[in-house]
């Protein structure tokens, strides 16, 4: 997925009211002299200033490849590939996406539909959250929690109308779903474009370079969140073989309830090392060049999803350890 | 000793690149239609061009955006954009418009024996003879193709899911029903002997159905998604892309179920992304995705005559005028070959 010719594509996603078309219209604003395509949904908010907006559906087709969980956006296919064969060439592409929607289809479009993967490329899913709503969203509507497990930055906006334990809170609710999200404070989607345009986030050369925000302690479970993140440690070695015998069955099996997944591994007997991440069973992994010199070669591995604690997913970590 | 070609790529030019002539535009090809011995292409910056012997082929005008989709009614082009227009052009280059759909893009247009079509999303819009108000015919998702059979009493549209096939009665009602395989269509088209129906999926394959007994198969091995695929003029077989080769299914007898392709393969193992059958022959015209272009008789593989060099830009159209004397290749880059097929002497 790299390579100067893809257009980079920004998906922003959020609940209605967080402030989605405000921010779509700050990009747009701000960034003079570029050209944006903007794919927006048809229940969109306001009204959006752009030479270029297209109406989209959302429509979320099943791949007829038996991998139930394989599902894509059938109208960004037909979107996105008519754009590229535009005269003038664009900058980026922003999506947009409704409130309700769950952003594994958009994801997997870019790994699945091979015109889409040539000629753009998935940049980072924003997630627009509102501080003074997001708690209660989380707690009712399983796609405010998938909205966070994916994202890249959440844009945690509006956090002028909550006091400061409020917003430590929901900060905190936030990392336990997903502790790779960066987590940006604004009032009025007030951020700076480079913190949430050009990130290559879903390229793997960032995965070495993001360290994940864990949480220090395993606080009080005062929201039950569904969906949580479980991360895996080990300075010994990996077995290749056994690791991917297991990795491969648990993602055939479990890749319904595990969103995303990242890690950088140390194999026995290979210099380089060697990384990867995934949307549900869809999976871009490579060698990415030698562990550098006078730092320790460790593994380590992150599941952001759902029902994670039932999965053995230390016991089978554990087992993929050299001997 | 060999002269180290690579060095003189003029040199590596084909006689009939030699003879024809050659724009570089800059802008993408999208498609491109023959109206007799006139061929109309479409662009991504919203202008068609006519070319036809002996005569200049300015750019045209016609969306704003990009030229989707391009077909033909009689004499006339019909177009759709990403303007949201639905439009006729004539071969003098005037411009009327159909419809318009504002902010929706219009994906396909098709016309037959006095019907017109557009589609916008989930909706075909259908204009019989003589009416100025379309009919709306509603899909649940959107339309991946649409397809006339030979006569015009049929309209293949395929979608999510599988075709809805409309049938207009004899009282010009038309009727669907629904021909069902799971997963995304694209592309449509009938046989031309009306007995088949086949599609390009989002999987790398094609589906095709036997009308008669609505019995279907798949047709799958491919290496990328199947975009070009046409019947030579016999319905012998379906040539289509998709493959370093050009694969052609046998349709003829009991059909391709069970049966082996012929596969003709091309120097360079390149992807195959256009395919054009030579009218009135059991011949075919290859694209690759490197912009070369051969001709090939689909049972003798060994005679196959390079009829375009590369040009490094996948190939995204080839016409052949009806008489089948001259041809129109376009590619990704805006590169066109416009030149006659037959030798002078050969006439």
């Amino acid at each position: 997925m790299e390579s100067n010719k893809q257009v980079p594509v920004t998906v922003l996603t959020g609940f209605l009211g967080a402030g989605k078309t405000t921010l779509l219209n700050r990009i747009l604003t701000e960034q003079h002299g570029k050209k944006y395509a903007v794919i927006v949904n048809e229940f969109g908010e306001q009204g959006i200033d752009n030479d270029l907006v297209v109406d989209a559906d959302e429509e979320v087709f099943e791949m007829n490849n038996g991998c139930i969980c394989c599902t894509v956006r059938g109208d960004l296919i037909r979107i996105l590939s008519g754009l590229m064969k535009r005269a003038d060439k664009l900058d980026a592409i922003i999506v947009e996406t409704t409130g309700l929607a769950d952003p594994a289809p958009v994801a997997q479009t870019f790994f699945v539909d091979q015109d889409v993967a040539d000629r753009t490329k998935l940049d980072a899913i924003v997630t627009v959250a509102d501080a003074v709503h997001l708690s209660s969203q989380l707690t009712d509507h399983h796609e405010a929690e998938e909205q966070i497990a994916f994202a890249d930055v959440v844009l945690l906006n509006k956090i002028d109308l909550v006091d400061e334990s409020g917003l430590e809170a929901v900060k905190e609710r936030i990392r336990k779903i997903n502790p790779f999200a960066k987590i940006i404070n604004t009032t009025k989607c007030g951020v700076s474009l480079n913190e949430i345009l050009n990130l290559d986030a879903f390229s793997l050369k960032r995965v070495l370079e993001v360290e994940p925000d864990f949480l220090e302690s395993d606080h009080d479970h005062e929201h039950d969140d569904d969906v949580t993140s479980l991360s895996f440690v080990s300075d010994t070695p990996l077995d290749m073989e056994k690791f991917q015998d297991w990795f491969s069955k648990l993602l055939q099996t479990k890749g319904q309830d595990i969103l995303r997944t990242k890690g950088i591994l140390d194999f026995t007997g290979e210099s380089d090392r060697y990384v990867f991440q995934g949307v549900h069973m869809l999976m871009d992994a490579s060698p990415m060049g030698k562990w550098p010199e006078g730092k320790v070669r460790s593994s380590r591995l992150v599941f952001i999803g759902r029902n994670l604690e039932n999965m053995n997913l230390k016991e089978g970590f554990e087992n993929c350890k050299s001997a | 000793m060999k002269a180290d070609l690579n060095k003189f790529p003029e040199l590596n030019k084909t006689k009939f690149e030699n003879r024809g002539k050659e724009l570089r535009l800059g802008i993408p090809v999208i498609n491109s239609v023959v109206i007799g011995n006139s061929i109309a292409v479409g662009f991504g910056d919203g202008t068609i061009r006519i070319f036809k012997a002996g005569q200049s082929s300015e750019p045209i005008k016609a969306h704003n955006g990009i030229v989707l989709c391009i077909s033909k009614d009689g004499d006339d082009i019909i177009t759709g954009g990403d303007d949201g227009r639905f439009l006729r052009i004539s071969l003098n280059g005037e411009i009327s418009e159909i419809a318009n759909f504002g902010s929706r893009w219009v994906d396909h247009v098709t016309a037959n024996n006095g019907s017109l079509v557009c589609t916008s999303g989930n909706n075909v819009y259908l204009w019989m003879a003589g009416r100025k108000e379309p009919r709306i015919l509603e899909h649940e998702s959107t339309i991946g193709g649409v397809a006339f059979d030979s006569k015009g009493r049929r309209l293949a549209v395929s979608r999510y899911g599988g075709v809805t096939l409309w049938k207009k009665d004899y009282s010009n009602k038309w009727k669907s029903s629904n021909l069902l395989w799971k997963g995304s269509h694209n592309k449509v088209i009938f046989s031309p002997d009306d007995r088949y129906l086949v599609t390009s999926m989002q999987e790398n394959q094609l589906h095709f159905w036997r009308l008669k007994d609505k019995t279907d198969s798949t047709m799958s091995g491919y290496g990328a998604k199947v975009k070009s695929f046409a019947f030579v003029h016999d319905t012998k077989y379906l040539v289509t892309s998709g493959s370093n080769d050009a694969v052609c299914w046998p349709f003829d007898g009991i059909g391709p179920e069970g049966r082996q392709p012929i596969c003709l393969p091309f120097v360079g193992n390149k992807l195959v992304t256009f395919v054009e059958p030579f009218p009135n022959e059991n011949a075919i015209f290859t694209g690759l995705s490197d912009g070369s272009v051969f001709l090939s008789e689909i049972e003798k593989s060994s005679n196959t005559i390079m009829i375009r060099s590369f040009t490094e830009f996948e190939v995204t159209t080839i016409s052949v005028t009806e008489d089948g004397s001259s041809i129109l290749i376009g590619d990704m880059a805006g590169n066109i070959l416009w030149t006659s097929i037959w030798d002078e002497e050969n006439k």
